[in-house]
């Protein structure tokens, strides 16, 4: 066999031009994923957390282990939804190499839909579990299903986005799963040595987002009344910021190794510091979060998530720069639906303010409260 | 053909699309009119201060919430996840055309998300006017994206003017947008009654299931009448070639009778148990609603999704990932040449094939053994032709040619748009056409045995 060029494989650019400038796409791109990237850590690592405390004695895990299971059917729901917005820009931007990748390891991506539904369903029987609305048994073991469902999707999705960039890989995977020219849609990308240190990152960084979460909650949500439940979230909280930061560390630096040689870590530095600094802010609330440092630490690490967004963006387009250059793609701005679209989305923000607001209102002291025969 | 395809075996890539789809809008048209109901029916029970029906509507929403949040959202998502996979070049088309209004929709769903949260989770905790006001504000939401995601639906079998001028505008606005936008509001009001009488019929009393089944047969009535209007628009508004092919297939011919029969089924029943006798709506009256109520859905669906053929999207794109314009190039200079990836598969494969400059010679095919040309047909087979046909399975291919000859193939494999014209035209050169006329009869068998024509065995 002869080998090719891969950049031979990558087809032509659209010819209805991209509906949005560049930097556009780029920059939604980002932010989605920014924002995707909050509830998707709380799942990945808050799942595994609520499996493990599950293991511990005493009613302050218990209590953690239900604040937890309780918020993530919610917690999933948002961050399915919010994972749309930047795979929506990724089609359009780079839909040269989104598209081959995902045909390449088809059976493995259509089995997100599958495997998410069955993860969905099992954290439903989690949070039924903690309010006695299941058996407490079957509800562990769902707890645990969830926590193993979650990572595999995770892995697909890191095998994905990296078998998108990975040109060079996509001939050997398609001789390998070749249907008489076709694909049987049965590859991964697995043989890429920056594909576990990217998995594990995302766990790190995932592990210190649900510490974040855990001081936020125990200082300004639930706000528990005992003194114990504080503490214990606290310790918590502090522990698997500690954690994660190693492993985030850890795992950065194989990942600057496992990388090709011409991407220069820079901005790498800045995504890896931010959590660093997370890490020490919970810290700081290891004998009981305050409100302040709870907010301040949630700040500093949304900010990390975005440097980290950024970061894994600004290494896509170098990694892609041999075969694509989407930057330099046609563009055919749709200035209407653009602006229709972010009008609408300061609309939607607005809204669900809006709602959030009603439901917080809910969680103050009422004088009054009012009578409502649909309470059970 | 600018990119790999997908081989399925038995089922053909693009059927997966059909079944998440199906599977799919069961949920999302309840999700839309599901919403409605709980808005409306909170709101009534609130104003009659009916607490029974409020303990009921509270059940009812959670069944919602599990159903909808999850397994809708889910599939909603599995259905864009799959066309990428199957049908990748019109989905690049579609998402250059609707990335906004694909955005647009999913400020919508997250906006969804949250008043169905609100709504569920915090019920006798909110305000009866603000409960009442979060589920208005999810009906609106939901019944939003329904109109979004239909434009998307519309603009493929009808883009209208859309292939001359371009444009968001035109590509939403197309003619078939208002006809689908009627009709699913309607099914999505019919449906989610159907839902209603489901639950009510398990979890409800039976004096709520009658005030259940009285309340929302008026919607449900109006969802019929909306169906029919939006059907018979729908009709007027398709293409010549659409209505040709439900005139042509005889499986669609099957299924429109199918549809007529379950719709006017569903509406007799609607019309004597809900609406007349609401105190009809028994669990196995529930059932049987509701089993025929979606097949009439499923059905619906399929006939919407064949009249297409041979199109993707009318006039633009064809079912095999080939832009109309492309195909004169591709005669010129073949399909193998043309196809990003099949040209990568036969430099690769067979580089003997390739000139001097690096193209791909047809004349040089002869030079191939018999099986390296009907290996190569078969490439062409899988990018040309399996996005309709499987080899053997749906539309089998060896099914269909049961008992061809050799001519009747080459006449099929060159002009398949006037032996069909719901099928794509060939679009590659001759010397391919041939290639694939020899991985055809290669696999075609014979007359089943037995078979008597004229007093000779009907052997091959």
């Amino acid at each position: 066999m002869t080998p090719l060029d891969p950049g031979q494989l990558v087809g032509p650019a659209s010819p209805l031009g991209s509906p949005a400038p560049f930097w556009f796409l780029e920059l939604f791109k980002v932010l989605g994923f920014t924002l995707h990237q909050v509830p998707m850590h709380l799942w990945y690592a808050g799942l595994p957390l609520a499996a493990l405390l599950s293991l511990l004695p005493g009613e302050p895990a218990r209590r953690l282990r239900g604040r937890l299971l309780t918020a993530m059917p919610l917690v999933v729901a948002v961050g399915i939804n919010l994972g749309v917005i930047p795979l929506l820009f990724t089609q359009v931007a780079y839909h040269r190499v989104f598209y081959p990748a995902g045909v390449l390891m088809a059976w493995p991506w259509f089995s997100v839909i599958v495997l998410l539904t069955v993860a969905y369903y099992a954290v439903y029987l989690g949070a039924l579990g903690e309010r006695a609305l299941w058996r407490p048994r079957l509800a562990r073991r769902a707890v645990l299903a969830a926590a193993l469902l979650f990572p595999a999707i995770g892995f697909i999705f890191a095998n994905y986005f990296s078998l998108m960039t990975r040109v060079e890989a996509w001939a050997g995977l398609a001789a390998r799963t070749d249907a008489a020219g076709a694909v049987t849609g049965l590859a991964l990308n697995t043989a890429d040595p920056t594909l576990p240190p990217r998995w594990l990152m995302l766990f790190g960084l995932a592990l210190i987002t649900a510490a974040v979460y855990i001081s936020v909650d125990t200082a300004l949500i639930s706000r528990p009344e005992r003194a114990g439940d504080g503490r214990f979230a606290a310790r918590t909280a502090a522990l698997a910021a500690t954690v994660g930061v190693a492993l985030f560390a850890a795992a950065g630096w194989w990942y600057t190794g496992a990388m090709r040689a011409d991407i220069p870590p820079v901005w790498l530095g800045l995504a890896g510091g931010l959590p660093a600094v997370t890490w020490g802010l919970v810290l700081l609330q290891r004998r009981g979060a305050t409100r302040r440092a709870a907010i301040t630490a949630a700040l500093v690490q949304f900010l990390a998530l975005g440097a980290n967004a950024a970061a894994r963006q600004w290494v896509q387009n170098m990694e892609l720069a041999p075969y694509l250059d989407a930057a330099a793609e046609p563009v055919r701005v749709e200035w209407s639906p653009l602006i229709l679209f972010l009008v609408l989305f300061v609309i939607g923000l607005a809204v669900v303010a809006w709602i959030v607001a009603q439901v917080l209102a809910v969680h103050r002291p009422q004088p009054t409260p009012q009578s409502n025969p649909g309470r059970s | 053909m600018h990119y790999p395809w997908w081989y399925v075996p038995a089922l053909t890539a693009p059927m997966l699309i059909a079944v998440i789809s199906v599977l799919h809008v069961l949920v999302s048209h309840y999700a839309v009119g599901g919403g409605l109901f709980l808005a409306v029916e909170v709101g009534y029970a609130y104003r009659t201060g009916n607490n029974a029906l409020l303990r009921y509507l509270r059940s009812h929403a959670w069944f919602f919430v599990l159903i909808t949040v999850v397994y809708g959202a889910i599939t909603g998502v599995g259905i864009w996840w799959t066309i990428g996979l199957a049908s990748p070049l019109p989905t690049e088309l579609l998402i250059h055309t609707f990335v906004f209004g694909w955005a647009i929709e999913y400020v919508f769903f997250v906006i969804e998300i949250a008043a169905a949260f609100a709504f569920y989770y915090y019920w006798g905790r909110l305000p009866p006017r603000t409960h009442r006001a979060i589920g208005w504000l999810y009906a609106g939401a939901a019944w939003i994206s329904l109109v979004l995601i239909t434009a998307i639906t519309a603009f493929m079998l009808n883009p209208g003017r859309w292939p001359v001028s371009g444009g968001f505008w035109t590509a939403f606005l197309n003619p078939q947008f208002l006809p689908q936008v009627l009709a699913r509001t309607g099914g999505a009001l019919l449906l989610a009654s159907l839902y209603v009488y489901l639950h009510a019929a398990v979890k409800a009393p039976p004096e709520l299931r009658t005030l259940l089944g009285a309340r929302s047969a008026r919607p449900a009535l109006l969802g019929s009448l909306l169906i029919l209007a939006g059907g018979a628009l729908w009709y007027v508004f398709l293409p010549s070639s659409a209505k040709a092919a439900l005139e042509a297939a005889s499986v669609l011919n099957i299924l429109m009778l199918l549809i007529f029969a379950l719709t006017a089924v569903v509406f007799v029943m609607l019309y004597l148990g809900p609406y007349r006798n609401p105190g009809w709506v028994t669990t196995g009256f529930a059932i049987l609603f509701f089993v025929l109520g979606t097949a009439a859905f499923t059905t619906g669906e399929y006939i919407r999704e064949a009249v297409r053929k041979p199109y993707v999207v009318y006039n633009v794109v064809m079912s095999n990932g080939i832009y109309p314009p492309e195909v004169s190039h591709l005669r010129s200079v073949g399909y193998l040449e043309g196809g990003t990836w099949t040209k990568a598969y036969v430099a690769a494969r067979y580089p003997a094939m390739l000139d001097a400059a690096g193209r791909i010679d047809p004349s040089r095919f002869p030079a191939l053994s018999a099986s390296d040309r009907a290996a190569l047909g078969r490439v062409l087979f899988q990018y040309h032709c399996n996005a309709c046909h499987a080899v053997t399975g749906f539309s089998g291919i060896r099914a269909l040619t049961r008992g061809w000859t050799e001519p009747m193939l080459r006449d099929v494999v060159e002009h398949p748009e006037q032996v069909r014209f719901f099928m794509p035209p060939w679009a590659g050169t001759k010397a391919e056409a041939g290639l694939l006329v020899e991985y055809l009869t290669s696999i075609a068998p014979p007359v089943p045995p037995g078979m008597r024509y004229d007093g000779t065995e009907g052997e091959r």
